[in-house]
């Protein structure tokens, strides 16, 4: 807010940038600052989210028409809980989320335990160990597949060398499934351990000082102070793994394109199928919005977890 | 500390270090590794002699690799400078507005929830749209599609530090007459390089790794390198040395930039989660 009156006449300033800002005034300016962010987010993001809403209750597909067919309510709907397929891939997606996180909050706990500290070697091992969240995800899947090959991969040689006959990661059903939950974890422990670590940095040292003089053991120290204190991150973090795995595509692209079968198609990889291979627009609008449904209650139930963590503390 | 116990900790940082670091080792001497290599058994992990030829034969000059290459550079880079331009603007904006009705916190919630839902929703839509005003394989279309799913990491991670700016430091310029324009320009933007730098290398990474979008609306002309990636895997074979190369080109430079810019990487990840 300006205040009137209380710049003098001389000192007023000119030219084209004063002028504005007086013409529009405080508000008005800030208005305008915010003004082109959610014009590119109401193109960009908002309105095909609408529009996705809409064509989800119409029958439309581009292979067979240009334009939008006929009105069909939630027929769309109807015939997503129906599909056999759609209901395998639900229940890979969900097994994929749950593992994937579960495997990343307990590794990322771990590393970030271990490499918290503030020496030259830990920040540069912590560093070093960050590399694979920062790679392209599809770039992951490359590699991982050349790993994986079954014949010539480096890890099944690595096996045989030692008398193991490997699997078949990538083509048996069961192996493909757990190479992408492995995959997945390898990719973003990181981002656990970096957040994590952060938490860990910020706890007061005092307090753990006094832990350890009043002879608090290791685990006790860590079970029953540094653990409740980097619950409510913990499961911040939680949340957005889990989420951001149930929207796993990437990965699944480069290393086994939801494949053998359907054994390894993630939600979001079936529905860019639906829409992106065989254009039945409408009906992956309706799939996408039951995923979208599905992740905003996931998100909700965090959000009301971390509230009972957080009051549960301070009550502490 | 006894010396069991630091035994046994190097020994799980090793560990650690081996699994998050062997994979770039791989990929890289795979780059280097001569084609006929790729299908016998028993080829080791070194290459038996080291060979360029993949590279030559990316980038060779009656491909495509160069202007996927270039592609995804002014994809990255316009997309980064808007991203952050538009997300600082929009932070600063909903740190200072005084909206009636908590219109701020409704604003600044409408950006988190982008992150929560699955993009894929959005892409058909925005592919129709694009379609629609001509822009499809267009860069604009990828880059208007980056910006929109970068711009709101930028303000939740500038909003909490906006919330710290000490808010005396413009009090003064009030005082002198500045308006919001020229105190951003002035004040706010010098004494936040540190924040924007934080947030500007968090933007590039997402958007040169993005693939959903930028395989959506430009899978020819306006191609990226992750999108080409994804087409060295066909129905007739994989191009293992040529997917080696092109890979090794994506990931190693990024890699090389994380390791300089660890510090801003680090704490524009964490803001989120743990100050907020």
């Amino acid at each position: 807010m300006s205040i009137p009156g209380t710049i003098p006449e001389t000192r007023r300033p000119v030219g084209l940038v004063a002028r504005l800002e007086r013409r529009l005034g405080e508000t008005g300016i800030l208005l305008l600052f915010l003004a082109p962010a959610m014009l590119v987010i109401a193109v960009a993001q908002f309105y095909p989210l609408a529009s996705s809403a809409i064509l989800s209750f119409f029958d439309w597909s581009l292979a067979r028409s240009p334009t939008v067919g006929p009105f069909i309510g939630l027929d769309n709907y109807a015939r997503t809980f129906k599909d056999p397929i759609f209901a395998g891939t639900v229940t890979f997606t969900i097994v994929f989320a749950i593992s994937s996180t579960l495997l990343q909050l307990a590794c990322g706990l771990g590393i970030a335990l271990l490499t918290v500290g503030e020496s030259y070697t830990l920040r540069f091992v912590r560093t070093l160990l960050m590399l694979p969240m920062v790679i392209a995800p599809i770039a992951v899947g490359t590699i991982w597949r050349m790993i994986l090959a079954a014949r010539v991969g480096p890890l099944n040689q690595g096996l045989a060398a030692i008398g193991i006959d490997g699997p078949n990661w990538l083509g048996d059903p069961m192996w493909a499934a757990f190479s992408l939950i492995m995959i997945d974890a390898w990719e973003w422990t990181p981002f656990v351990a970096v957040t994590l670590t952060a938490a860990l940095t910020s706890l007061p040292g005092d307090l753990l000082r006094a832990a350890s003089v009043d002879g608090a053991g290791r685990w006790k120290s860590f079970r029953y102070i540094v653990f409740p204190m980097i619950l409510p991150v913990l499961v911040l973090v939680a949340m957005f793994r889990l989420i951001e795995a149930f929207l796993t595509l990437d990965i699944v692209f480069t290393t086994t394109a939801g494949g053998p079968g359907y054994a390894t198609h993630t939600l979001s990889f079936w529905i860019y199928q639906q829409g992106l291979k065989y254009f039945n627009i409408s009906y992956a609008a309706a799939s996408s919005w039951i995923m979208l449904l599905a992740c905003v209650g996931i998100a909700l139930a965090f959000l009301a977890w971390r509230r009972q963590v957080g009051k549960w503390q301070v009550s502490r | 500390m006894n010396l069991a116990v630091r035994l046994g900790r190097a020994t799980l940082i090793a560990i650690a270090l081996v699994v998050a670091l062997a994979p770039f080792v791989v990929l890289f001497l795979n780059s280097l590794r001569p084609a006929d290599e790729f299908l016998s058994a028993g080829s080791g992990l070194v290459p038996s002699h080291i060979t360029f030829e993949h590279y030559a034969e990316i980038f060779d000059p009656r491909g495509d690799t160069f202007r996927y290459l270039l592609n995804s550079l002014i994809i990255t880079t316009t997309s980064t400078i808007i991203a952050v331009l538009l997300g600082a603007m929009a932070a600063y904006a909903l740190a200072r507005l005084k909206l009636p009705f908590r219109l701020s916190i409704v604003i600044g919630v409408m950006f988190l929830v982008i992150r929560f839902y699955p993009k894929i929703t959005v892409a058909l839509p925005y592919f129709l749209l694009m379609r629609q005003f001509n822009l499809l394989d267009t860069h604009l279309a990828v880059i208007i599609a980056h910006v929109s799913l970068t711009v709101p990491f930028v303000v939740w991670m500038l909003l909490a530090f906006f919330e710290d700016f000490p808010r005396e430091l413009e009090q003064a310029a009030i005082v002198d007459g500045c308006g919001p324009i020229r105190r951003f320009m002035l004040i706010v933007v010098p004494l936040m390089t540190p924040a924007l730098a934080a947030a500007a290398v968090l933007t590039a990474f997402m958007s040169w790794n993005e693939f959903l979008m930028a395989s959506t609306v430009a899978p020819n002309f306006a191609k990226t390198l992750p999108v080409r990636i994804s087409g060295f895997i066909t129905d007739k074979g994989i191009l293992w040395g040529s997917m080696s190369a092109m890979s090794s080109v994506i990931v190693i430079p990024v890699a090389l930039f994380a390791l300089f810019t660890q510090r801003y990487l680090a704490r524009g990840l964490t803001v989120g989660a743990v100050k907020g």
